[in-house]
């Protein structure tokens, strides 16, 4: 038996803190485990994933985990990323798990992979309730060790705390995060995991259902075309501009590290909801506070 | 004539308003960075070529996309001057030669991190120096490797925990080493402008890069860089923290005309540093589960003393913190 769990996730969210959570909480139960993360050159906020092998044998493979049985997606706006491609592979009968506060169904992915089963939960929602932070490394590690079924409460917590120690977290937030552990097993249930050897490669998933919109050549070669790449995907919070509050400062558009703001004719400011990466730093230095902040609610 | 008189920078209000990159790039949200090469783009106009040592702002680069407008020329970390000099040398030549018109002339501006300037590139800086070549020097200031994790360089500030010097039985208060004082290393080159910036004091920057801008020969800037990820604190509070380190003194803003070094902005009472290093995560370690009074008192007093020498050199009043 071999369960083979791949996360996806955004940099800063704790992909793979999760993958070395869950590792440590099944080798507490006495199975062997590999856990590993990949990401590439970008920063906070870009696609990571991360994997973790558990087995009551041994772990010969290595690697990137191309035919998973469980895959947890932490943000959702990563289903139809071209980068993170998280449905590629995911084994016949495999369970996807998606960090969403919409109670969506997913619709669109079960109807290109009937028998994949869905799992959602808003652990988002959670870990800023109960932690007060976006982070949700421990909430999705509880998550996959409750799916997969291997794991008791009780190794899921040591694994918390040891892997949260280790980071040099201070005993207030570990305990946050074992609470949030323990709310997030609580709520989910396990998934009996019959996957089969055969894995779907990525060519049986619709192609616009990861693709999105085409680049074309023109694109490519112009100059400034990074908001091509809509990194408003990246926030948590959105800021909203009002406009009777707004004195035409500039403040904001001054301080704005993405470019992301332009002036309209009144010399105030206008965000650009596809490319704002959310840092809030507009929201924080707006003199008369003329800035309000939403939680983004995505739909896939 | 007075300051005033001399730079169309008055007030925030006199930011230009055409941005020269565009969102979308791959760095960190909050990158304090970020905001300092979108800062120095607008005074310099369109016109440029940067040349980019490796390092963070390399990653604002992700093929095919990317956020500036101008042109872009990467290179190793050790040899983003001398890099420059083959621009600027083939501008020369080819307008020399009539193969380009004058007016199509750009200017060459390096950008690195601290990694590069303090570290890895500073032969190369110091022989683009020597040789007098005409260029901009745009050191963004993070205090640390931040491309890869935020290990120590040799202008992290003592006290800081990096993914190098992280606090241990025996060396609890972090890196012990003090920061190389590169504006004093570039000063002893003699270039005509070298300035220290934040993207806190907008006016201030603008108004340095237009100083510079009217000069020939080398024009170096370091700007302090407040970087979200490795100092550990929420990107909303980027521009608070660059502000808190200034009004602490232990990031001052100074300019050297020709060699003659001059503050920029006197802050008539210095704020404690334990004000600014109590906000970010790579300073915890000093004050939890026991607070490292030693260490701390070792930074202010660093601080003091270059306050009191400003005091001195520059005939002003400073009031110092806990003397
Ligand atoms: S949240 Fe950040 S990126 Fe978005 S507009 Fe405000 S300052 Fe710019
Ligand atoms: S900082 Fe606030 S008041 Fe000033 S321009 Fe921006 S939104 Fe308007
Ligand atoms: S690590 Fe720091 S300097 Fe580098 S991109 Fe992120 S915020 Fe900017």
């Amino acid at each position: 038996m071999m369960i083979r769990v791949r996360f996806h996730g955004r940099g800063g969210q704790g992909a793979k803190t999760a993958s070395r959570i869950l590792g440590t909480a099944a080798f507490n139960e006495g199975l062997n485990v590999q856990d590993s993360p990949v990401y590439g050159a970008e920063r906070r906020g870009a696609p990571v994933a991360a994997f973790t092998r558990i087995s009551d044998g041994e772990v010969l493979e290595r690697g990137y985990v191309f035919d998973p049985d469980v895959v947890m997606v932490m943000d959702s706006t990563l289903l139809d990323n071209p980068t993170a491609r998280p449905l590629d592979g995911i084994r016949r009968r495999g369970v996807l798990f998606v960090n969403s506060q919409t109670g969506s169904s997913f619709h669109g992915i079960q109807t290109a992979r009937p028998d994949i089963r869905v799992a959602t939960f808003d652990l988002t929602g959670e870990a800023l309730s109960l932690v007060g932070k976006a982070v949700i490394s421990s909430a999705t590690a509880a998550a996959a060790a409750r799916i997969i079924g291997l794991v008791t409460d009780g190794s899921l917590e040591k694994a918390i705390r040891s892997e949260l120690e280790e980071l040099g977290l201070n005993d207030e937030l570990i305990e946050k995060n074992v609470t949030l552990g323990r709310k997030v097993f609580a709520s989910l249930e396990p998934v009996e995991l019959s996957t089969d050897e055969y894995f779907v490669r990525s060519g049986l998933v619709p192609f616009e259902l990861i693709m999105g919109e085409r680049t074309g050549t023109e694109e490519i070669t112009s100059a400034g075309n990074s908001n091509a790449v809509k990194t408003g995907s990246w926030r948590i919070f959105k800021p909203i501009i009002d406009y009777n509050k707004c004195t035409a400062c500039m403040v904001c558009f001054a301080y704005c590290p993405e470019s992301a703001l332009t002036l309209r004719g009144d010399y105030k400011p206008v965000i650009d909801e596809d490319n704002c990466k959310g840092c809030l730093i507009c929201y924080r230095e707006c003199p008369p506070k003329a800035i309000t902040l939403e939680k983004e609610v995505r739909e896939f | 004539m007075t300051v005033e008189q001399q730079t169309r920078f008055r007030t925030l209000k006199d930011i230009p308003t055409p941005d020269y990159m565009s969102p979308g790039g791959s760095l960190c949200a909050g990158c304090g960075g970020l905001l300092a090469v979108r800062l120095f783009h607008k005074v310099l106009g369109p016109n440029l070529v940067w040349v980019n040592a490796a390092g963070c702002l390399t990653v604002m680069v992700n093929y095919p996309y990317v956020p500036l407008k101008s042109n872009w020329l990467y290179t190793a970390f050790a040899s983003a001057p001398a890099g420059a000099q083959g621009v600027r040398d083939a501008f020369d030549i080819l307008i020399q030669k009539g193969k380009i018109p004058a007016e199509e002339d750009v200017k060459v501006v390096v950008l690195t991190g601290d990694g590069g300037a303090y570290d890895i590139g500073l032969q190369s800086t110091s022989g683009a120096m020597y040789r007098n070549l005409d260029f901009y020097y745009l050191c963004y200031d993070n205090q640390a490797y931040g491309n890869t994790g935020f290990q120590v360089s040799s202008a992290t500030p003592i006290g800081s925990a990096t993914a190098t010097t992280p606090p241990t039985p025996s060396e609890p208060g972090g890196n012990m080493f003090k920061r190389k004082d590169l504006f004093e290393i570039w000063r002893a080159h003699k270039p005509p402008y070298i300035a220290t910036l934040s993207s806190s004091f907008a006016v201030d920057f603008l108004r340095k890069v237009e100083k510079g801008s009217k000069m020939k020969g080398p024009k170096l800037f370091i700007s302090l860089a407040g970087c979200p990820t490795g100092w550990g604190y929420d990107p909303r509070e980027t521009i608070r923290e660059e502000k808190l380190a200034v009004d602490t003194g232990i990031w001052p803003l100074k300019e050297a005309v020709n060699g003659e070094v001059k503050h920029t902005y006197l802050p008539r009472a210095l704020k404690p540093v334990e004000e600014y290093l109590s906000t970010q995560a790579r300073y915890e370690h000093l004050f939890r589960p026991t607070k490292r009074t030693e260490v701390i008192r070792m930074i202010q007093n660093d601080v003091n003393n270059y306050w009191k020498m400003v005091s001195k050199d520059e005939n002003v009043e400073i009031r110092l913190v806990g003397e």
